[in-house]
């Protein structure tokens, strides 16, 4: 068998995690966050990729990691009173990260998540995260709290969806306007 | 007392030295003797050779008389070499024969003493007993006999043969020896006392080491390196000291010996010379005086150091039966009875136990357990629960009082009867190094003499009751199994690839990258995607391929050898920039193709280096090693080119047809493939074995085999296993198979391979396949999830309800309402018992207790 002969740089490695770097890099989460660290994340990091329908996460499981869309939407869902309920519809343009209380603490998800098209995710386990932390304590309040704006930002996201699709018996007066 | 046998009469601490000497392997000691004997004629004759050459050969200038006697001569002197030859060999062999025996029966002895003895002896010191030190007595007892009747002989002859020759000369040259017998054994025992002191420094010593090797890490923990140091250099200084004074006393005695040696001649040379000279004596007669007198030599020190290596062994001896100097508690066997079957009726009365130091544990226990009643046993701790179900257990001794087992007085019953009538199992159970199976039916063989070894319907479904067989199923598909191991379920498991391969595909794809001939493995290492195959004599190995001659060649024709170099070289130089401050954890290193123990390796290569394209051999081929580990998927780190992809699936296919002569279109198309096809030589590579589907891989484990692929997700790979191929398992009749190999999973080192929930199940399984009609269990599901704690006490309820009695010491007092009756200790008396409602209704100590625990 006899291949065209390649040039040497098409056959060179490429630098895989320069570019989750650089994609690291534009999230709030990492910024201002030491170049050190966030190299190791991208380090660390791992590439998931699901088939569109293919269940990512799914409620009552133990969690274990956080997600980054790279490419493709994700569905978050919750069951409650055994009916499905849509929360929101992620993508790599808008929100586009998800189960990121996991890296804080050990808990069962209390959602689900299924490739809504086929995805590309970058995943950063909790024992990444805390190995991390550890070489570089004085990061950790500021991811702290950067961990908990994007939980709030995505808790008003889903809040106002539920309530723009709420029944109106769930409805009331505020009873100091009555 | 222990049964003893025909010839062992006396106990074994109690027997001196020669008792092994003079009562073992006596046949062969005689032959010995025999030898020896024979040996000796041997020894003088050429002596009788020498005198002759020169008084009658030389003398009469007679060649023929001068041939003669010297072929006479040197085959005497050669008949002498084979039988000592023959005489060493016998004597390491009986004495080797004798330890053999010394050290089993001593062995035996040192199980069966009390727990009490272990708790204040040093493992240490038991271990240089019966290794090291019973060794150095092995030494002598071979020659314990031979060699004083040997060198006695010896001496005897040779003075035979001297004074035959002249009276006076050999009185003359004897003259020295009295003077020795006097000074040596004045010397000799300075140098035993000195040994005593050497044998017991030495033991402390280890004593020292093994103390801070089992506590490692408290040392670590306090940096106490120091402390440590100082206790082992007080140990060492005094070991200097005695060494010193000891070689001082031997060189001396070795001293006077030469003295003594030198003075012989001197004598010899003076009176015989003179009487020569006088002619009354021959020239003949001289030389073999000479010679006897030199050879007389040989037999007295061989006495003398004979002597000094039997005080060491009797030293040595009696320090290590000191040690064991204590009678086993209880006998073995049943004395002229068969083991009693018991019922399980347990009563107590009046029974005390002190603790050496004057701690009372148990006072005056009055307790009537009925056979097949189930009773818990409950205290805070301290309360003596424990020591109680120890005590039944015939683990500890009473100090007061008498427990009977269905009558029989537990002093009196054998260990036999215990082991077949009761199984225990403790808190923190022991597990043997050895295999699953070894461990299971370590408790049923003891005592098989009894009992049939259990077949394996009943391993595999005590392992199901305990809740280990997911465990097994686990360890059995990590198996490797070699081509006669695999040959009976070989076809069974290749179906099970065959049903992931299609029925279950869509299933596991998600899980699983599975081979395909035609296809670049992204969950595969480079060398996998180039060989697609495995080699049974390791041929094809990342260590070996840099080395590889055919490979390397073919590396280079296929343009590929440069591209792995610089994809080597780009993975060390981003390791080691990127985990410089990182190469203490190995976490870090999960998921690269370096190890961590090989940072230094790469980052001292790195230095020395200056690109990819080196010519040093060994930077080549660990910058090979590295790129051939490389896995796209899982090393994020870097990523692969497109057309590298390409270049590697040429190579995979130049690889088959040229190295290894295997038609991988055949396999394609028809799923076999053919070893030796048209032109290509046949044999030499059948222990190739390519990723194919219709071949076992002999070399990768079983879950390997069945699953036909790279995992791509550990955890999705579990919920598949666990859902899908379990009941496929069930279905084709594997899972038991697959069971049975997992039983002959190693668990390492006291079980270290286990995690602790499984060692805890191993322990209940273990006394479970005993069958005994008495079960103690000591907070045994302690340690345990809800889950298996709930599953072991349903067996508790109903398997064994009505069928054995049981005690269990429990913690958990919410287990207890289940118990037939709830016995409760409080500062080693028993305080309150009855039913759990009957307790609660009672608010006394037990509902304290619950108060306490809620």
């Amino acid at each position: 068998m006899h291949l065209p002969k390649q040039s040497p740089d098409e056959l060179h490695p490429m630098n895989q995690f320069t570019d989750f770097q650089e994609f690291l890099n534009r999230l709030p989460v990492f910024s201002g966050a030491r170049a050190g660290v966030v190299k190791l994340f991208a380090y660390l990091a791992k590439q998931e990729e699901y088939t569109k329908g293919q269940l990512i996460i799914s409620e009552g499981g133990l969690c274990d990691r956080f997600f980054l869309i790279l490419s493709g939407k994700v569905e978050i869902f919750q069951f409650h009173k055994e009916r499905r309920f849509h929360l929101q519809l992620l993508s790599e343009d808008t929100i586009n990260h998800f189960g990121e209380l996991a890296l804080l603490s050990e808990f069962n998800w209390f959602f689900s998540a299924r490739a809504w098209t086929d995805v590309v995710l970058l995943s950063i386990s909790r024992e990444a995260f805390t190995k991390v932390m550890e070489r570089y304590p004085e990061s950790y309040q500021a991811m702290v709290r950067k961990i908990i704006n994007l939980r709030i930002n995505r808790f008003i996201d889903q809040s106002s969806y539920l309530l723009d699709h709420i029944s109106p018996e769930a409805w009331r007066e505020d009873p100091e306007d009555e | 007392m222990n049964k003893p046998a025909a010839d062992n009469s006396i106990r074994i601490t109690d027997r001196p030295l020669f008792y092994w000497i003079l009562r073992r392997h006596r046949s062969m000691q005689l032959i010995l003797l025999l030898v020896i004997v024979v040996s000796l004629f041997f020894k003088v004759f050429p002596l009788e050779m020498q005198k002759r050459i020169i008084n009658e050969a030389i003398n009469l200038k007679d060649t023929q008389l001068l041939f003669l006697y010297c072929g006479l001569y040197i085959g005497a002197v050669t008949i002498a070499g084979l039988m000592k030859y023959a005489i060493n060999v016998l004597q390491v062999f009986i004495g080797q024969k004798i330890l053999i025996e010394m050290r089993k029966e001593l062995y035996q002895h040192v199980l069966q003493l009390p727990l009490q003895f272990y708790r204040k002896m040093q493992p240490g010191t038991v271990v240089s007993a019966m290794t090291a030190e019973l060794n150095a007595i092995g030494f002598f007892l071979g020659g314990a006999l031979a060699i004083p009747i040997t060198s006695i002989l010896t001496f005897l002859v040779f003075i035979g043969f001297m004074f035959n020759l002249n009276p006076t000369l050999a009185l003359l040259s004897m003259g020295m020896y009295p003077i020795e017998i006097f000074v040596v054994p004045y010397l000799q025992r300075k140098y035993n006392k000195l040994n005593t002191e050497r044998v017991q420094t030495t033991r402390s010593m280890a004593n020292v080491v093994n103390e801070s090797i089992s506590g490692i890490h408290e040392i670590h923990g306090n940096a106490s390196y120091g402390l440590e140091e100082e206790k082992l250099t007080s140990y060492i200084r005094q070991l200097f000291d005695l060494v010193k004074r000891l070689f001082i006393v031997k060189y001396g005695i070795k001293f006077a010996n030469n003295v003594f040696q030198s003075f012989g001649p001197f004598i010899l040379f003076i009176v015989g010379g003179y009487l020569a000279i006088h002619g009354q004596f021959t020239l003949g007669a001289l030389v073999a005086f000479l010679s006897a007198y030199e050879k007389v030599y040989d037999p007295w020190k061989e006495l003398i150091e004979y002597y000094q290596s039997y005080q060491d062994a009797q030293i040595r001896y009696r320090q290590i039966m000191k040690i064991f100097d204590l009678d086993p508690p209880h006998p073995l066997l049943p004395a002229g009875r068969e083991a009693f079957e018991m019922q399980g009726d347990i009563s107590l009365k009046n029974v005390t136990f002190t603790v050496p130091s004057g701690v009372r544990l148990l006072e005056d226990i009055n307790l009537e357990i009925r056979a097949r009643e189930q009773v818990a046993l409950v205290g805070s701790s301290g309360s003596g629960k424990s020591t109680l179900a120890l005590l039944i257990s015939q683990l500890y001794d009473a100090n007061r009082g008498t427990i009977e087992l269905d009558n029989h007085p537990i002093n009196e019953l054998s260990k036999r009867d215990m082991g077949c009538s009761v199984a225990m199992i403790a808190q923190h159970p022991f597990i043997f190094s050895g295999t699953i199976y070894d461990n299971l039916i370590y408790g049923v063989q003891a005592v098989a003499a009894e009992k049939p070894l259990p077949d394996r319907a009943q391993l595999i479904s005590v392992i199901r009751q305990v809740g280990l067989q997911d465990d097994i199923i686990r360890f059995g598909l990590q198996a490797v199994l070699s081509f006669e191991e695999c040959k009976p379920f070989r076809n069974k498991f290749l179906r099970m690839r065959q049903i992931i391969q299609t029925s279950l595909r869509d299933e596991f794809e998600p899980a699983i990258e599975f081979y395909d001939a035609s296809s670049y493995l992204y969950y595969s290492n480079i060398r996998d995607n180039i060989i697609f195959g495995d080699s049974l004599n390791k041929e094809f190995t990342v260590s070996n391929l840099p080395d590889h001659p055919r490979f390397m060649e073919l590396l280079a024709e296929m343009d590929l050898e440069k591209p792995l170099l610089t994809l080597g070289f780009a993975l060390a130089s981003q390791t080691v920039t990127l985990l410089a401050d990182f190469q203490d954890d190995e976490f870090f290193f999960r998921d690269n193709p370096m190890e961590v123990n090989e940072f230094s390796t790469y980052s001292t290569l790195l230095e020395k280096i200056s690109g990819p394209q080196t010519r040093d051999k060994e930077a080549r081929s660990l910058l090979l090693t590295l790129a051939l580990r490389f896995i796209p998927r899982k090393h994020s780190i870097l990523s692969l080119p497109s057309a590298m992809e390409k270049k590697i699936l040429a190579m995979r296919h130049r690889f088959q047809e040229k190295i290894v002569y295997i038609d991988m279109d055949h396999c394609k198309e028809h799923g076999t493939y053919t070893p030796c096809n048209k032109e290509t030589r046949c044999g030499k590579m059948s222990a190739f074995v390519p990723f194919c589907p219709s071949e076992y891989m002999y070399t990768r484990t079983l879950l390997d085999n069945i699953l036909f692929g790279a995992v791509k997700s550990e955890k999705l790979l579990d919920e598949r296993l666990r859902n899908l191929a379990t009941q496929a398992f069930q279905d084709e009749k594997l899972l038991d198979e697959i069971m049975e190999i997992g039983l002959d999973f190693e668990v390492g080192s006291k079980g270290d391979r286990l995690s602790g929930g499984q060692k805890q199940k191993l322990a209940i399984a273990r006394a479970f396949l005993k069958d005994a009609s008495i079960l103690i269990m000591d907070e045994v599901t302690a340690n345990l999830d809800n889950t298996s704690q709930a599953r072991i006490q349903n067996i508790l309820e109903t398997d064994f309800k009505g069928r054995k009695t049981v005690i269990a010491v429990i913690h958990r007092l919410d287990l207890t309402p289940a118990y037939d009756r709830i016995i409760v200790l409080k500062a080693g008396r028993i305080v309150e018992q009855g039913t759990y409602d009957e307790l609660m209704a009672r608010k006394g100590d037990f509902y304290a207790l619950t108060k306490a625990e809620s």
